[in-house]
């Protein structure tokens, strides 16, 4: 039996993300790599590595989808679709009954409605770095710990404190000066979460709060924001076993149903010749 | 010596060179008198002769001398407005006429006089409200107005002046109004980005120089083969003063054409005429005042009728929007608003209650009146046409 195989890649701000999967639907590949400086040059990179997990080569793909900040600039890419629908598809998969979506990535934060599998609505934050990953990275340094401790050492308080404001400079001095008046880290770190949890909840309310939620992004892998969120939106979070995904493989199940519904019309599916090139963000050609 | 460009590029022309016209005609003698909004009565200014100049922000122009005036939590266009004018862009003006748009509005007409200090300045205090005073009050307004131009001119506004000065400018709104009948069919015969740079025009020159320009644009464009492709999606573009094509540019650059508009460089001001009253204030009056459908007003006469039924209120406000929708076939709405824009901001909310009681998808857009801070909105545009598809 012939097999036809899918990709979809996700160029975030800060991790760029890739899965390549059959037409079963199984992840046959992931790669997650920081997308650092260099930025959009990594996605040729980390498709190769994909193309070598799962023992493929680029022209073993029927169809690759890109999204993400990054996604019009891969030479490789058959389509671009935005984050916002790759991500509400990618979600369903993993839960069929979400009905909000929250993710959190490098530098923004999107909420997502969902019914029945299908993006209805969406909410996404503006272009400040508050309430973001990139919030966390800042606070981590200023507090001289790794931000994948975080959510650990917030999970260990007894009394959060408050943290007025998001604004990532100004929530700075602010654990500088509940440090220096002996505030516990753990209580300082929890209230950084729940001020960006309540930021979050905040956002995604004219959404509508309903179960199933689904927290994706690296942010969900924080178990503090988690926990702040679910105490914010009153309502479980379910998390999935690997955050980062959702997009990547929201990108590689929605350039299946492209093929499909092309097939389906009696189309043949042009893809053209397809270059392992860098991204040409920075020269164009 | 070379043709005179005419319809689409002559149109271009006048967008990216915008005084051009308007210094020629000063030096012919003419009044070249700037304008802010779509509220200052332009048929007084003809009916004298006077060259009605409206004064635009400017998105590719940072705002470095404004700030010191206008602190940065204000309207991000009046700011840029005061910034050219700070900057010398509007030197050439003989006059200005305000209104009271907004209070940032306001308080610029004041700013404007202290600082760029050009020689003839007027303030119309238009009303907010529909109540009969209301009108009594913008209609003795415009009497002052007068007065101020005829000052200004040394000539008087006779009643057959001013009749003929409503005549043309109707003529005008007739011709703008043909303009969107194209933009009825599928694709549109003329894009968004080239309607924007069509009504700036208009309202960069003389009212009859604008209609010999409309005139060519619509048998141009009626006879056209390089128009839009057809596209997804057809929207409709409502909100705060949009004066530059960036934003219809990365909208069109989508899958989706902008085929009609609530806005003030778009159909805002065109769609209704004045009546052509005995006396012409009283026509000038009510359809400034009452026929204008901006946020700047509040329509309480409506809302006094209806006030203990939400969705009813919305009805009366907003079901013209639901008319476009439907005679321009649109698919979706984007409503955008400049940053602080407080004026469009309160009424965001009911358009988007009032479009989604009828079935109508649509966006909210905010933005910083910079080209690029437009960019990260593509996300958002794509979404929602992914939504609507």
């Amino acid at each position: 039996m012939v097999r036809i195989y899918f990709a979809g890649i996700d160029l975030g701000s800060t991790m760029t993300k890739i899965v390549i999967i059959n037409d079963d639907e199984q992840i046959l590949a992931y790669v997650v790599h920081h997308t650092g400086a260099e930025h959009r040059h990594l996605a040729n990179r980390v498709m190769e590595e994909g193309l070598a997990e799962a023992s493929l080569s680029i022209d073993d793909i029927s169809f690759v989808m890109a999204t993400g900040y990054g996604r019009i600039n891969v030479p490789f890419a058959d389509r671009q679709i935005t984050e916002l629908s790759c991500h509400a598809r990618g979600v369903a998969s993993f839960f069929p009954n979400v009905r909000l979506a929250i993710d959190i990535g490098g530098q923004d934060a999107k909420g997502l409605k969902i019914r029945d599998g299908k993006l209805l609505d969406f909410v996404m934050s503006d272009k400040c770095a508050a309430g973001t990953g990139r919030f966390l990275e800042v606070i981590a340094a200023a507090l001289g710990i790794e931000v994948e401790d975080l959510g650990g050492i917030s999970l260990r308080s007894k009394q959060k404190v408050s943290v007025s404001s998001t604004c990532t400079v100004f929530a700075q001095q602010e654990v500088v000066n509940h440090l220096s008046a002996g505030v516990p880290l753990e209580d300082v770190v929890a209230g950084l979460h729940d001020a960006m949890a309540s930021r979050t909840a905040r956002m995604v309310q004219r959404l509508k709060v309903e179960p199933d939620v689904v927290f994706t992004g690296g942010v969900a892998k924080n178990a503090g924001v988690v926990k702040a969120l679910e105490e914010n939106l009153r309502c479980p979070v379910l998390v999935p076993e690997e955050p980062l995904l959702s997009g990547a493989l929201g990108a590689a199940l929605l350039g299946k149903e492209h093929v499909l519904k092309a097939l389906a019309r009696g189309e043949t599916i042009q893809t053209g010749e397809r270059r392992l090139d860098r991204a040409t963000f920075f020269e164009k050609e | 010596m070379a043709e005179p460009s005419k319809g689409l590029l002559r149109a271009q022309e006048i967008y990216q060179d915008r005084s051009r016209r308007a210094l020629e005609l000063q030096k012919q003698g003419k009044k070249v008198v700037g304008y802010l909004c779509i509220y200052p009565v332009l048929e007084m200014m003809t009916a004298l002769d006077i060259v009605p100049y409206r004064i635009f922000g400017d998105m590719r122009e940072p705002i470095t001398k404004a700030d010191s005036y206008i602190p940065a939590v204000n309207c991000p266009f009046l700011r840029s407005c005061l910034d050219l004018g700070l900057k010398e862009k509007y030197s050439f003006l003989d006059g200005i006429v305000t209104t009271h748009i907004c209070d940032v509005g306001s308080s610029l007409s004041g700013i404007w006089n202290y600082t760029v200090r050009t020689p003839f300045s007027f303030h119309i205090d238009t009303p907010h409200t529909l109540h009969e005073t209301s009108l009594e009050q913008e209609r003795g307004l415009l009497e002052d107005y007068q007065k101020a131009l005829e000052d200004l001119t040394g000539q008087k506004m006779t009643k057959e002046r001013l009749q003929e000065a409503v005549r043309v400018h109707n003529e005008q709104r007739a011709l703008v109004r043909e303009l969107y009948e194209l933009k009825k069919q599928d694709p549109p015969l003329i894009s968004g980005v080239e309607t924007i740079r069509v009504i700036k025009a208009i309202q960069s020159i003389p009212v009859d120089e604008g209609n010999k320009l409309l005139r060519e644009v619509i048998d141009e464009v009626k006879e056209r083969n390089d128009g839009p492709q057809k596209k997804s999606a057809r929207l409709l573009v409502w909100g705060s003063i949009l004066d530059d094509t960036a934003l219809p540019e990365m909208i069109e650059g989508l899958d989706a054409n902008v085929v009609m508009d609530d806005t003030c460089v778009g159909s805002r001001a065109y769609f209704g005429d004045v009546e052509l009253t005995n006396d012409p204030l009283d026509g000038l009056s009510h359809h400034y005042l009452v026929d204008i459908k901006c946020p700047r007003t509040f329509r309480t006469r409506d809302y006094t009728d209806v006030r203990k039924d939400y969705m009813t209120d919305l009805a009366v406000r907003f079901s013209y929007l639901r008319d476009y929708v439907r005679d321009w076939k649109a698919d979706g709405v984007i409503m955008e608003s400049v940053r602080y824009c407080d004026t469009h901001g309160y009424d965001v909310p009911g358009v988007r209650d009032y479009l989604d009681s009828v079935g109508i998808p649509s966006i909210y857009l905010e933005h910083d009146y910079t080209e690029g801070a437009l960019a990260p909105l593509r996300t958002r545009v794509q979404g929602f046409l992914e939504i609507i598809e």
